[in-house]
């Protein structure tokens, strides 16, 4: 069969094989009344674009899909090319039927096109179709298939339809939307590795089958015992319940009973003080006698209650504290209320406050685009001065420093010894970790100052960072590079005063350092000591350095 | 009233507080050190007229109970001999020993006492070297020691020390944290907290090390629960003396200059926006930081000092040696910083005494006898504490062969001694037994020892506390008596 369409963008054919009172049990084959069969073994088109001269060529077909195939005969044996398998839709008879088949690229261009369609049904004995009807389909050629149950409902006239039809027509549309499809099978993906992913515990603790007994120590003195004690919980706060196992589980039920807020103030009280820099009791690791007070009694309450009434759920307290107006509100303020309040105790202006040692190395490593994602695995050893781990003992183990994406992951993948902490961690305040410190102290040093200055990892993400302003786009102005590196740091447009200042140094430098291949080099990484964009890469090293040591770089709100 | 803090800070210095950011500073206030002397400072600084935390206000009365006393010294230098000298062959003599060398030692000493390596029933031993009086107070030294006898009359030797731990670590923690194992703030931390720094370009506790340190590390000068800003910061002999001090290379002084002048400037007009007073702290230590860049490689710089004084303490400018550092340590509380910690390896002798200790001691004596000197003819030693300790000393008994000798940890007597700031020179405080296994007059305790330090300083050692984790800490914990015989 021949046709000539001007049809543009062709994405399928749909085949239908029709009843008509005139063939064999209305067919829609034409073997026999009671088996009214046929057998399609193959369906081709060529297509030959009109005028412009060329031969035809074969159209390769994908994506068969009937509404109804043959136990042994699936469609998808009309297009794949093999004389032996084929279409049939017995015992289906007495009805309608179509399959569809895609083309690999929208077909047809500008002209008219000659398709050239050749349906192969040599089973014999006259196992062919009776009424045959070919459509070319253009669009999203999914939607051409729809089940009898779709298009009963959509016979009906719309306001006639339930709510559960049109629930179904809703359910069968989002059926067809192909990116939907791809999550819905990236999900099942998933559900599938996480069900076989094995079950992986911590083994923190056996429960023996008789207790160990255990003394008080005079003093900490285990050499000097006294008493002999048993497990309990304290007096003070309510009572372990004798029906709870005595051990783990029994001690977890106890912390996370009804009658007792503590966890819950406990719990909430660090993630205020995550996100407002102070918690509503500042004393975050006492909430006992010698603690202090919280400043808002009812507000603690409140977010314990709405954490346990969420079923703990951690994500419901982090979305309320961050929508809440009080955190939504700026940090700016005057003067007077600066000095009025200078820790924001009353709350009445939004949280500013320098964010914490890993998280400025983070923030740096994500500004400069050094940051590694990867979750999880051994610590990791970032660059660090020679012969800061004499100090780590006896054996002095290597400070191999992690080359490749290692190099750049959070901070709470650094290495840790207690005995040599990583140096710019200390110099923002973490502690070595030799005792628990809830509190952390956020002091304000010239040593902060150095390390963001001068640690050679901070040197490389400035590196890094000076890289990423140049290669941005293409055919970029000083100004659109500034405002973009700006923006990458403090997450706001420059004002036309910051702009002019960033935008100085960047042409003072260019001039300079055009003349000076050596000074450039020595501001750049190794691999780019002969890239073409030597100078930018190290002009804008100046702006990069300058960025990463703002004040506003490294604070919170 | 609830918060009712005892005053602990002797002397409000305002550098200390400029070090310090505001919230910090005003969240101190409701914290333990000093509300009153911080109160007094408030009303000094114009900024903030008022208590502004409001809460260390809130029921008035603040303790009128005076701590005050006038310091003595306003900065130390602390000598440590890591591993722990014979002060059996130092300061401590003892004839009866000599006369039993070899003889095994009574059982009443050794009776359900533990030792690091020594097992069995070890054999005595006495010193090999000469002891001799000297100065005009005839202070005792061995010939081991022939510079720092030259400054007798300036020491005060405590010889009757003893503390609570036989092993390095815990015992170097012990002595320098007063708590035997990690976690407590260092002495110098406590004294960075108390008293704060003068300097405004060098930190306020400094730390010089030759050798390794090992043991305890780097908690000899953390600063615990206490601010990370009263840790000591450890002056490097090689690389960086101060970590991160050099500019990397291609940015020169110019350079930096510049980008320190653009980061303030862009930092200033978001003080102008926001208002946040600890923007304009972030400014000054920018400048300060710009500042010991310059300040620090001067102040390691030896090369300038005369010929005379690198004779006297045996220093040679770019070497890393005790010396070095003991030079290093007078051109730092020249500068005003508060207490510098020189640390020295390899005093741990379990064996091959008769050769090692004297070798120490030939890099030890003569420059810390002319740090003595040489502050005195400043006029800087009056206001200068010198300490020189250990963690223990050895024992009486002979550990590994009788050749080239050598003796194990002993926690039950050993010498320490002390010069310059408010100490009485000359003067020998307590007495051990014949063999110098205990003390048997005037015993010295290490918190009582550190009860002394603090006093000299001006600090009342039970009224410097911090409160972590529901309690008022302590450096001496609830121990320490000063040591009155020492002072002057």
């Amino acid at each position: 069969m021949t046709y000539r369409t001007k049809l543009k963008g062709i994405t399928g054919f749909k085949l239908e094989a029709l009843t008509d009172p005139s063939l064999p049990g209305k067919g829609p084959g034409r073997h026999a009344a009671k088996n009214p069969n046929f057998v399609l073994y193959e369906f081709t088109v060529q297509a030959n674009a009109i005028g412009d001269g060329s031969a035809s060529v074969a159209v390769p077909l994908h994506g068969a899909k009937a509404d109804y195939s043959q136990g042994n005969y699936p469609v998808v044996g009309a297009i794949d090319g093999k004389p032996n398998t084929a279409w049939a839709i017995a015992s289906q008879f007495h009805k309608p039927h179509q399959a569809t088949f895609l083309t690999r690229s929208p077909l047809g261009d500008e002209d008219e096109t000659e398709l050239t369609m050749r349906l192969d049904q040599h089973y014999g004995g006259c196992r062919t179709i009776g009424r045959l009807r070919i459509s070319a389909m253009t669009g999203e050629p999914s939607a051409a298939v729809l089940p009898d149950a779709i298009v009963t409902i959509l016979k009906q006239p719309a306001a006639k339809r339930t709510a559960k039809q049109r629930q179904a027509l809703a359910t069968h549309f989002a059926s067809l939307n192909p990116k939907l499809n791809q999550l819905r099978e990236r999900q099942k993906e998933l559900l599938n590795q996480i069900k076989n992913q094995p079950q992986l515990t911590t083994l923190v603790m056996v429960e023996q089958e008789k207790p160990r007994m255990n003394r008080v120590f005079n003093r900490g003195n285990f050499k000097d015992p006294a008493e002999k004690v048993s497990a309990q919980t304290p007096q003070v706060l309510h009572q372990f319940s004798p029906g709870l196992p005595r051990n783990r589980l029994g001690l977890a039920r106890w912390l996370t009973a009804p009658e007792n807020p503590l966890t819950a103030r406990v719990t909430v009280n660090r993630w205020w003080a995550e996100f407002f820099g102070r918690g509503i009791v500042t004393t975050k690791e006492d909430f006992g006698t010698q603690g202090e007070r919280p400043s808002h009694p009812e507000l603690l309450d409140y977010l314990a209650y709405e954490l346990v009434n969420h079923g703990w759920s951690r994500k419901s307290v982090h979305k309320l504290i961050v929508m809440s107006a009080t955190y939504c509100q700026s940090s700016r303020a005057t003067g007077k209320a600066w000095q009025q309040d200078p820790g924001n105790e009353l709350l009445a202006r939004g949280p500013r406050f320098r964010l914490s040692a890993e998280t400025i190395r983070d923030n740096a490593l994500v500004v400069s685009g050094l940051m590694t994602h990867k979750l999880g695995g051994p610590p990791v050893y970032p660059p660090q001065p020679a012969g800061i781990w004499r100090h780590v003992g006896r054996n002095e183990p290597k400070f191999l420093t992690s080359v490749g994406p290692d190099r750049f992951r959070r901070g709470i993948y650094v290495v840790w010894r207690r005995s040599a902490p990583y140096p710019s961690f200390t110099n923002f305040d973490a502690p070595d970790r030799a005792i628990c410190v809830v509190n952390r102290s956020r002091t304000n040093t010239p040593l902060q100052a150095l390390t963001l200055l001068n640690d050679p990892a901070y040197i490389e993400m400035a590196r890094a960072f000076s890289k990423r302003i140049v290669r941005h786009g293409s055919g970029l102005s000083d100004r659109q590079r500034a405002e973009h590196a700006f923006q990458l740091a403090v997450a706001r447009k420059p004002q036309a005063d910051e702009l002019a200042t960033l935008l100085q140094i960047v042409r003072d430098q260019r001039e300079r350092l055009g003349k000076d291949k050596t000074r450039s080099q020595q501001l750049v990484s190794k691999a780019d000591h002969d890239a073409k964009d030597l100078v930018e890469l190290a002009a804008w090293f100046y702006v990069a350095n300058i960025l990463l040591n703002l004040d506003e770089t490294i604070t919170k709100g | 009233m609830r918060r009712l803090r005892k005053v602990s800070v002797v002397n409000p210095l305002e550098s200390y507080l400029r070090n310090l950011t505001r919230r910090e500073l005003f969240q101190r206030v409701g914290f333990g050190v000093g509300g009153l002397a911080l109160a007094s400072l408030l009303k000094k600084d114009g900024c903030w007229a008022e208590s502004p935390s409001g809460r260390a206000a809130t029921g008035g009365s603040l303790p009128g109970k005076s701590p005050h006393f006038a310091p003595r010294a306003k900065n130390v230098i602390f000598l440590h001999m890591i591993g722990a000298p014979s002060q059996l062959d130092l300061f401590d003599d003892k004839p009866l020993l000599r006369q039993n060398d070899g003889q095994l030692c009574p059982e009443e000493l050794i009776k359900g006492k533990r030792f690091a390596f020594l097992r069995g029933h070890p054999r005595l031993r006495g010193s090999k070297f000469q002891f001799s009086r000297h100065g005009e107070s005839g202070q005792v030294f061995s010939e081991l020691l022939p510079h720092l006898s030259g400054v007798a009359d300036e020491l005060a030797i405590i010889k009757s020390m003893h503390t609570d731990h036989f092993n390095h670590g815990p015992s170097q923690l012990f002595l320098l944290t007063g708590f035997g194992r990690f976690g407590r703030p260092s002495m110098g931390s406590w004294v960075s907290y108390g008293l704060g720094t003068e300097n405004q370009s060098l930190p306020g506790f400094v730390v010089l090390i030759t050798g390794s340190v090992g043991g305890a590390g780097n908690s000899m000068w953390g600063s615990g629960f206490l601010p990370t800003l009263h840790q000591g910061i450890e002056f490097r002999t090689k690389g960086d003396p101060v970590l991160f001090l050099s500019n990397p290379s291609g940015i020169d002084a110019a350079d930096r200059r510049r980008i320190v002048d653009t980061v303030n400037r862009l930092n200033q007009k978001q003080l102008a926006d926001v208002g946040d007073p600890e923007i304009s702290t972030r400014i000054s230590q920018y400048e300060m930081a710009y500042r010991m860049q310059s300040s620090v490689p001067e102040l390691m710089d030896l090369s300038g000092e005369p010929k005379h004084i690198h004779e006297m303490y045996g220093t040679s400018p770019g070497k890393t040696s005790f010396a070095n550092n003991c030079l290093l340590a007078r051109r730092l509380v020249e500068r005003g910083v508060r207490f510098v910690q020189l640390f020295d390896q390899g005093w741990d002798h379990h064996g091959g005494l008769n050769k090692s200790l004297p070798n120490k001691c030939k890099q030890v004596d003569q420059p810390a006898a002319a740090l003595i000197r040489d502050l005195k003819q400043r006029g800087l030693l009056d206001e200068t504490l010198v300490v020189w300790a250990s963690e223990f000393g050895r024992t009486p008994m002979l550990q590994n062969d009788r050749v080239t000798g050598g003796r194990d940890h002993h926690k039950d007597a050993y010498c320490i001694w002390m010069a310059g700031g408010g100490i009485q020179g000359g003067v020998t405080v307590g007495r051990t037994d014949d063999l110098g296994y205990f003390p048997v007059e005037d015993a010295v305790h290490v918190h009582d020892f550190q009860a002394t330090l603090l006093h000299l300083l001006g600090i009342d050692h039970e009224q410097l506390t911090y409160k972590y984790q529901g309690r008022q800490f302590r450096l001496t914990d609830v121990h320490g008596e000063v040591v009155r015989k020492v002072l002057a």
